[in-house]
């Protein structure tokens, strides 16, 4: 592979992506928008447990749901993000097939125009983190954080989240532009499955297995692990594995999943030159 | 050279009035009919996606060992999403996009009205919208075992027509911001989302905020007919509402007019501002 | 009723340019149209000619209700495009050049059909009507493809199909050939043309920087520049102050730093424009008296410039815009490229 094609791609997309993301306001007001979607989505999780449970936030359930989904936060992000970068080149900017003749390497364009989100996810995820820790008991001390477990297991945990974007932005490469975000109905979707917000016990047992091959399963579970180790192993959904065994399979799945977004970009991408879709402006 | 015979306009004359507000509607609502057609796709991202993360919300009651009414909640809080995102989608951010591809010049020189258009998208997309509503209802009812008691089926008919009616002018009153901004808009409801499920209980009753919050919510019409709805079908709703239905029904009575004449007189005046600004044509990408 | 399509007095609009972020508190401002007066009568076919940036398309916004001006008054089909946009919207259509407009995932016809609806067209004759105008344009083989499937000329036939569709009392074009090749521009100005013949009290403003295209089409044309109307006449009329002098057209080798200015100097050169050509120059020259000739070859002698080709020819209106402003057309768009609109 070409370094410094690939480099450039994705460079450029990160500033290219960072220019669409913010600039349409002032700084204050963006990072109030930054940050009022995810506290949001943290709230309504907060109001239903607290209404429930008379605001029980010591038992261990509650830092589970509440870092479950803060984290989470990147899922949307970076899917959402690596995914709308394509209708918008296509339909909006109309540049998707500049970048395509271009000497770019196009999935690393993809994951590039994706960073902004991620960045923006991150200080989400702090300010989430932060309000939970200020006001809803969230026993995170940062003086008790494995921070080795925690930032490999953000990396990898990134990096199949890319992977899982590349996979939707190549199956959005052959979709019309619908008037609502592929990407977070994806997320949303995948929110069920992956242990985020109850434990995957709570699942009927036929659906599972769905849950128990999603890498993000057992990304989520890391990253509780590595923030408050002792409230985390009170589940026992993937209490029999070591913190070792679980970065041994999230790495194994995070590779099964860059092999899959690698043929399915090619598929798609073959597809979508075939039909004629890389130009089109589907609006309806 | 002699003149074409066909290019002399023959037949009736063109209509005007109601008869040409309910032409724009259908002739909007038709590409989004026939888009859907022509693109199933959303029929997975639209319908299906929708479902499991409304399901997502269930089975968080039930790991918190919620009451089995609750799961009710959810199943219909979800289901009226649906037509929140029609609103915010279909109807306000579209306006977006018609402006930058151009569309929004040519509604704007034609003699219809801006809100017959508004509507037109919002009617083509509720095919979509209602087909998801209404496999959240049933396969949630179905999955969880959610049990109903419609205490009058006459009051739910009501509440749900004046929060549909509120709800899209409310809609087009927001809609009416695209005229004027662009990117920003599209922002500005993209923002509109999960605060207005928060706010509005999609999967609480409201009753569970402090009055004040809840009353200020009841501005967004879902939140008052989603609280009178449950209250309507649940048989332990009536205990858990913020206030009694026929207040409630008052109330959304009270936001049909207000939003309904605020969605006319709002976007007469933002097109104005926005000849007066040259907004209309501009793409600020 | 009044017996103008069209009418202006004064008309000006600028723009106020919103600066980036490091300049946000410098407003800067554009006048895009300055004190525009036009009248066009009902029947006419109206040409708006002026480069790029000139403030055509602006004029266009405005008289489609699109845009207000700034100061002045317009109206059209008798009522005041602000005052009474309601009255003028059922009476108009426009058509610019290059647009996107339509949706990629419906079909030609159902695109146009869409359109007519939302001027109240009875879908049967809205549909007859369609199929007629695709015909003219020679569409009719394409009335089935999506418009995301058309290329961008045919699409820009469309939107042109799409303009006569609704038959308007004025119809606004807007470049409507841009982007065309040489046999559908034809057929569009054949359109044009058989539209207007069919009943004439039908009214057509087009602007285009296409010389030609004004002068085969147009009944009268109006010279704009920089938002300021700089003569409105027939295309006749336009070149007939021009036809006392002498036009001509001088291919040379190059010009050795000889500029148009120290041509325009001599007495009785009136304009002198030059284009570089290959492996020399192309001079424009408009002449008092053809007896000035002589001091312009002169001068080219002293500068060791040798004549290839002299041509006399009869005016044009790229001359009368010359003669107007004072650079060819195509110069002055070299120069406000940056500021279109």
């Amino acid at each position: 592979m070409n370094r410094s094609e690939t480099t450039r791609s994705f460079t450029m997309a990160t500033w290219l992506g960072w220019q669409v993301e913010s600039n349409w306001t002032d700084p204050f007001l963006f990072a109030v928008y930054v940050i009022i979607k995810p506290l949001a989505s943290a709230a309504i999780l907060v109001v239903m447990y607290s209404i429930i449970t008379g605001g029980a936030y010591n038992s261990p359930l509650f830092p589970y749901i509440y870092l479950g989904n803060a984290f989470y936060t990147y899922v949307g992000a970076v899917m959402a993000g690596v995914s709308w970068a394509v209708i918008d080149d296509r339909e909006h900017y109309k540049t998707l097939k500049y970048m395509y003749i271009a000497p770019i390497n196009i999935p690393f364009y993809w994951l590039g125009r994706g960073v902004s989100r991620f960045l923006i996810g991150t200080v989400a995820v702090i300010v989430i983190l932060t309000a939970g820790v200020l006001f809803l008991n969230v026993p995170l001390d940062l003086t008790q954080v494995n921070w080795g477990l925690f930032f490999v297991s953000l990396v990898i945990g990134v990096t199949m989240l890319a992977m899982m974007g590349l996979i939707l932005a190549s199956i959005t490469l052959m979709v019309a532009h619908h008037f609502f975000l592929i990407g977070e109905a994806v997320a949303g979707a995948l929110y069920l499955f992956s242990g985020a917000i109850f434990p995957l016990e709570v699942l009927p047992a036929w659906l599972r297995p769905v849950g128990y091959a999603m890498p993000i399963t057992y990304w989520l579970e890391l990253m509780r692990r590595s923030l408050i180790g002792d409230v985390a192993q009170a589940f026992p959904t993937l209490a029999q594995y070591s913190n070792l065994q679980l970065l041994g399979i999230l790495l194994g799945l995070t590779v099964v999943f860059a092999i899959v977004s690698v043929f399915t970009f090619r598929w798609c991408d073959h597809r979508a030159r075939e039909l004629g879709l890389i130009d089109r402006v589907s609006n309806y | 050279m002699q003149a074409n015979p066909s290019l002399v306009l023959r037949g009736s004359p063109k209509v005007s009035g109601w008869r040409l507000f309910l032409k724009t509607i259908v002739a909007r609502a038709y590409p989004r009919v026939i888009g859907m057609q022509r693109e199933k796709s959303w029929l997975f991202f639209d319908v299906f996606l929708p479902m499991l993360a409304v399901s997502a919300y269930v089975f968080v009651y039930r790991a918190i060992g919620a009451p089995e009414e609750y799961v009710g909640f959810v199943v219909m809080g979800g289901a009226m999403t649906a037509f929140w995102m029609n609103v915010l989608w279909s109807m306000s951010s579209q306006l977006y996009w018609e402006k930058e591809q151009g569309n929004l010049a040519l509604y704007i020189i034609a003699p219809n009205s801006m809100m017959a258009i508004l509507l037109g998208m919002a009617v083509g997309g509720l095919f979509a919208t209602a087909l998801r509503a209404t496999a959240i209802v049933i396969v949630g009812s179905l999955m969880f075992n959610v049990t109903y008691s419609v205490a009058s089926f006459t009051q739910l008919l009501l509440v749900f027509f004046l929060a549909m009616t509120a709800l899209y002018g409310m809609g087009m009153m927001s809609a009416s911001l695209f005229l004027l901004l662009s990117r920003e808009a599209w922002h500005i409801s993209n923002l509109a989302q999960e605060p207005v499920y928060l706010f509005s209980g999609f999967y609480f009753p409201i009753k569970s905020f402090n009055f004040w919050v809840a009353a200020a919510a009841s501005i967004i019409p879902l939140t008052l007919g989603l609280d009178a709805m449950r209250q309507l079908v649940f048989p332990s709703g009536a205990s858990l509402g913020f206030l009694s239905v026929n207040v409630e029904i008052a109330v959304l009575i009270v936001l049909c007019v207000l939003f309904l004449i605020g969605a006319k007189f709002l976007l007469d005046y933002m097109e104005k501002l926005a000849i007066r600004e040259g907004r209309l044509t501009e793409s600020r990408r | 009723m009044t017996h103008f399509a069209i009418e202006t007095k004064d008309l000006s609009r600028i723009y106020k340019i919103r600066g980036n972020k490091k300049e946000k508190q410098i407003r800067k401002e554009l006048v895009a149209l300055e004190n525009v007066t036009l009248t066009v009568e009902r029947g006419e076919l109206f040409g708006l000619l002026g480069p790029n940036g000139a403030g055509k398309t602006t004029l266009i916004k405005i008289l489609t209700t699109l845009l207000a001006p700034t100061s002045g008054w317009a109206r059209v089909a008798g009522y005041d495009v602000i005052q009474h946009p309601n009255l003028v919207r059922p009476r108009i259509n426009m058509v610019s050049g290059g647009e996107s407009s339509g949706y990629g995932l419906l079909t030609v016809r159902e695109n146009l059909w869409m359109f007519s609806q939302f001027y109240g067209m009875p879908s049967k004759e809205a549909n007859q009507r369609i199929v007629e105008l695709l015909k003219m344009v020679g569409l009719e083989d394409r009335i089935h493809t999506k418009s995301s499937d058309l290329s961008t000329g045919l699409r820009q036939k469309m939107n042109i199909v799409r303009g006569f569709l609704t038959d308007p009392e004025v119809l606004f074009l807007d470049e409507p050939t841009l982007g065309l090749d040489v046999g559908a521009a034809r057929d569009v100005r054949k359109l044009i043309r058989s539209w207007l013949e069919a009943d004439k009290s039908r009214t057509l403003l087009l602007t285009t920087h296409y010389m030609v295209e004004a002068e085969e089409l147009c009944d009268r044309v109006a010279i704009i520049n920089k938002g300021r109307v700089l003569a409105c006449d027939t295309p006749a009329n336009l070149k007939r102050n021009l036809q006392r002098d002498a036009i001509f057209e001088i291919e040379t080798s190059p010009l050795n730093g000889l500029t148009p200015q120290l041509l325009q100097n001599q007495p009785e050169v009136r304009k002198a424009a030059l284009t570089d050509i290959e492996g020399g120059a192309r001079l424009e020259l408009i002449l008092q008296e053809e007896a000035a000739l002589a001091s312009v070859i002169n001068i080219l002698t002293q500068k060791n410039v040798k004549v290839r080709r002299l041509t006399k020819r009869e005016p044009t209106l790229e001359d009368v815009f010359m003669d107007l402003v004072g650079q060819k057309m195509e110069d002055v768009e070299k120069e406000e490229a940056p500021h279109a609109g």
